[in-house]
């Protein structure tokens, strides 16, 4: 073999030996949001490592094959039960159910609580989703698993950031003129700690399928499958930005999405959708895609051009999920999907776009594990959405699309997880299914206004949709086979909103600078040094604390105090306007949790009453004029308060003996069901009293 | 993703023991969150606009 020979091979399997090490599962991963930077490997070098590695796994099969089947037997040694199934339902009302049910609406439930047992199921404090549901995945306290809420705050700087995760773009970037090469991969860290029933389960080699339960992004490692549900984000960083065009609006901002025109061309109409940052190519700003809007006025003709491809624009109807391809230099591109729709043609012409979801085909962030299990669904049922909160709740809170585009968009979505977690049931002989339908919660946070009106039409709807759901659920339930269905939390109108940091300020615990009398989003204006509390999110309240806030002025020794003072200032607070109680119970969150995260708890959970919940300007951080204020968004239902007012439902086909189940006593109820002993450090019990 | 760190052992069987009453799942928790703790103190926070881009579209704020 001549040297140049013998070079090259050696350059060929050092480049091996790094796709192996650096790939993920064979995927490309990008990171996608501000400051962005696409780590990405060639489609060669993939797919020679894909093919080493499926040579090596198919030598070690048969070993595999046999050391699995050894290790599951053991598994199920002492299990009670063959099979468990979850049905999460976010957001199902125990008052509503109860109702339904006595009217004879939810026979398949009625069936469930008959035969088996119903029961209302306790939920956290606060009653939040990603909290609640994070209690469920570890059986403890939201001091042990370090949720508790959407937002958590930089103690440095005061501003609030997401709880959940934290995706850091690369580490190591290589920088050639104006180009960008990243030579790491982006870091996606997950920020629920403790340890989900399922990672335990996975290592007796007990099957798990965890699909679309809330914090699950970035996906778990572990021996099991999962789809990554609330918190991921969309292909521009962001928590779900729509688009909405139209010939008749200037570019601009709008709450949870952008507005952008439609330019009228010869035969058609022209326009742009703004995609992810080009951080491959310093200063580029935004990727584009360019397409054209032909016929619109025809309903019978309109249709979609977008690379290279046409889309029927029908009236009143999504197009399928359309896949889109963001180019960032030669051979770099980012892959997303969304749906478009024609909302208005005549005099204008008006069209909204989905946010442009991360492609399960082709994630630019890992949202499953293992890495291909995305790929598999998409692939076997088609593709879906993979955004957290994927109903775009913000596009009807803005008009971007109407009550039934919006209901519309849910009902699609509510298909897509259903054809999954079917297809899980279907093909789970034994272990554990446990899957969460978000369309409970969205449609009632957006139609609660039209119960408040009398006309529960949408809602009834809803429930009797999920009964539906149940009925098919049971068709694989067996007598070795246990089955639950359960939300988080309830829900009550949200009629009124509170501005905790308005109360503060005038109040004197707050102060803004320059004798201001409102401050902007979060925390801008704010006097630190003269502040002793304020609030953001969804349930909590917060001390400025010296030592643990970066301006804190209140010294620990003076904290309980004042802890017990405003706690009896706040409690049973009225709102002047209506002459109710706005906030029912201040708790302090020493009393609630106890474990190692206590010190990133807010101070105080605040329990509103029923028909209030904290304003949409106080959870961004914003102090206003107005400590109360109506709330005049289609987002007219909510959960946000006491939680005591909101407990969830618990359905199983089997008797719990359990007189007051927390949502806590179902990781050790699944954990008891395969025979294994719940850790220790696991708070709650399970529901059944095995002999 | 995890990769693998050298300790002193008796380190390791005292963070052991404490872990478990603070309520931590495993001791590799434990050590992680006193990491990440120590790490904030000297690491950069985000700025402003990028956490505002990151929260936009979440439906429970404004």
């Amino acid at each position: 073999m001549k040297r140049r020979d013998i070079l090259l091979s050696l350059c060929a399997v050092a480049l091996l030996l790094y796709g192996a090490r650096h790939s993920h599962g064979n995927l490309q991963l990008a990171y996608i949001g501000p400051g962005a930077g696409f780590a990405f490997l060639g489609s060669f070098l993939t797919l020679l490592t894909s093919l080493v590695l499926s040579v090596v796994s198919l030598l070690a099969w048969p070993f595999r094959m046999l050391w699995l089947l050894v290790r599951s037997k053991q598994g199920y040694r002492k299990a009670r039960v063959k099979k468990l199934i979850f049905l999460g339902l976010d957001g199902f009302d125990p008052g509503l159910a109860e109702r339904f049910m006595a009217e004879g609406k939810l026979p398949n439930l009625s069936r469930l609580k008959e035969q088996g047992s119903y029961t209302k199921l306790r939920t956290t404090f606060p009653s939040l989703s990603p909290v609640a549901w994070s209690t469920f995945a570890t059986g403890v306290n939201p001091a042990k698993h370090n949720i508790f809420d959407f937002l958590n705050r930089d103690l440095k700087t005061y501003v609030p950031e997401l709880a959940s995760s934290k995706v850091r773009p690369p580490h190591r970037i290589l920088k050639l003129g104006k180009w960008r090469i990243p030579l790491s991969r982006p870091s996606v860290e997950m920020r629920r700690k403790s340890e989900p029933f399922w990672k335990i389960l996975g290592r007796h080699s007990i099957g798990c399928t965890v699909l679309r339960l809330p914090i699950s992004f970035p996906p778990d490692e572990f021996n099991g499958r999962q789809l990554s549900a609330m918190s991921t984000p969309d292909l521009r960083g962001t928590q779900g930005s729509f688009s909405h065009f139209s010939t008749h609006v200037e570019t601009g901002h709008v709450e949870g999405g952008s507005r952008y025109p439609l330019r009228r061309a010869a035969d058609c109409l022209e326009g742009d959708l703004e995609g992810p940052e080009n951080a491959f190519v310093e200063g580029s700003g935004a990727m584009h895609i360019p397409f054209r809007i032909l016929h619109a006025e025809d309903p019978e003709r309109a249709s979609l051009e977008l690379q290279g491809e046409s889309y029927p624009l029908r009236p009143g109807e999504y197009t399928p999920w359309v896949r889109l391809r963001f180019h960032g230099g030669v051979g770099v591109s980012v892959h997303g999907i969304a749906r478009f729709l024609l909302t208005q043609t005549v005099p204008e012409v008006s069209l909204y776009c989905t946010p442009i979801q991360i492609d399960p085909e082709s994630p630019a962030l890992p949202i499953s594990q293992p890495a291909y299990y995305a790929i598999y669904l998409s692939k076997l049922l088609g593709t879906y959405a993979t955004l957290g909160m994927a109903e775009d709740t913000w596009a009807l809170n803005e008009g971007a699309i109407d009550d039934d585009a919006f209901l519309q968009q849910a009902e699609l979505i509510k298909c897509e997880r259903e054809s999954m977690f079917l297809n899980a049931l279907q093909h789970t002989r034994r272990g554990v299914v446990a899957c969460v339908f978000d369309t409970t919660d969205r449609v009632q946070h957006m139609f609660y206004r039209r119960l408040d009106a009398g006309d529960g039409r949408v809602i009834e709807a809803l429930y009797r949709d999920m009964d539906r759901l149940v009925g098919e659920t049971t068709k694989y339930v067996d007598d070795h086979t246990a089955l639950f269905v359960l939300s988080d939390h309830g829900f009550c109108s949200f009629k009124r909103g509170v501005n905790l940091n308005s109360w503060l300020h005038q109040n004197g615990y707050l102060a803004l600078l320059d004798g201001a009398r409102e401050s902007g989003d979060y925390f801008e204006g704010i006097d630190w040094s003269r502040t002793r509390a304020y609030t953001f999110g969804l349930g909590g309240m917060y001390l400025n604390l010296k030592g643990r806030e970066a301006k804190g002025t209140v010294d620990p020794k003076d904290a309980a105090a004042l802890r017990k003072e405003l706690i009896a200032k706040l409690t049973n607070l009225r709102d002047e306007e209506t002459g109710k109680v706005g906030i029912r119970n201040v708790y302090a969150s020493g009393a609630l949790y106890q474990g190692p995260y206590l010190s990133a708890a807010p101070d105080f959970i605040v329990g509103y009453a029923a028909g209030y919940r904290t304003s949409w300007e106080a959870a961004v951080g914003k102090v206003t004029a107005r400590v109360f204020e109506d709330n005049k968004k289609a987002w007219s239902g909510d959960h946000c308060v006491d939680p005591l007012l909101v407990p969830g439902v618990l359905f199983s086909n089997r008797k719990v003996q359990a007189e007051d189940p927390g949502i806590e006593d179902m990781a050790p109820t699944a954990l008891d069901l395969f025979g294994i002993e719940a850790p220790a450090w696991m708070e709650g019990k399970s529901v059944f009293r095995f002999a | 993703m995890k990769t693998a760190v050298k300790l002193n052992k008796t380190l390791v069987q005292r963070a052991s023991r404490i872990s478990e009453h603070a309520g931590y799942s495993s001791v590799e928790e434990f050590i992680e969150h006193i990491i990440e703790k120590e790490l904030a103190h000297f690491e950069d926070s985000d700025s402003k606009e990028e956490v505002v881009k990151k929260l936009k579209g979440l439906g429970y704020l404004e």
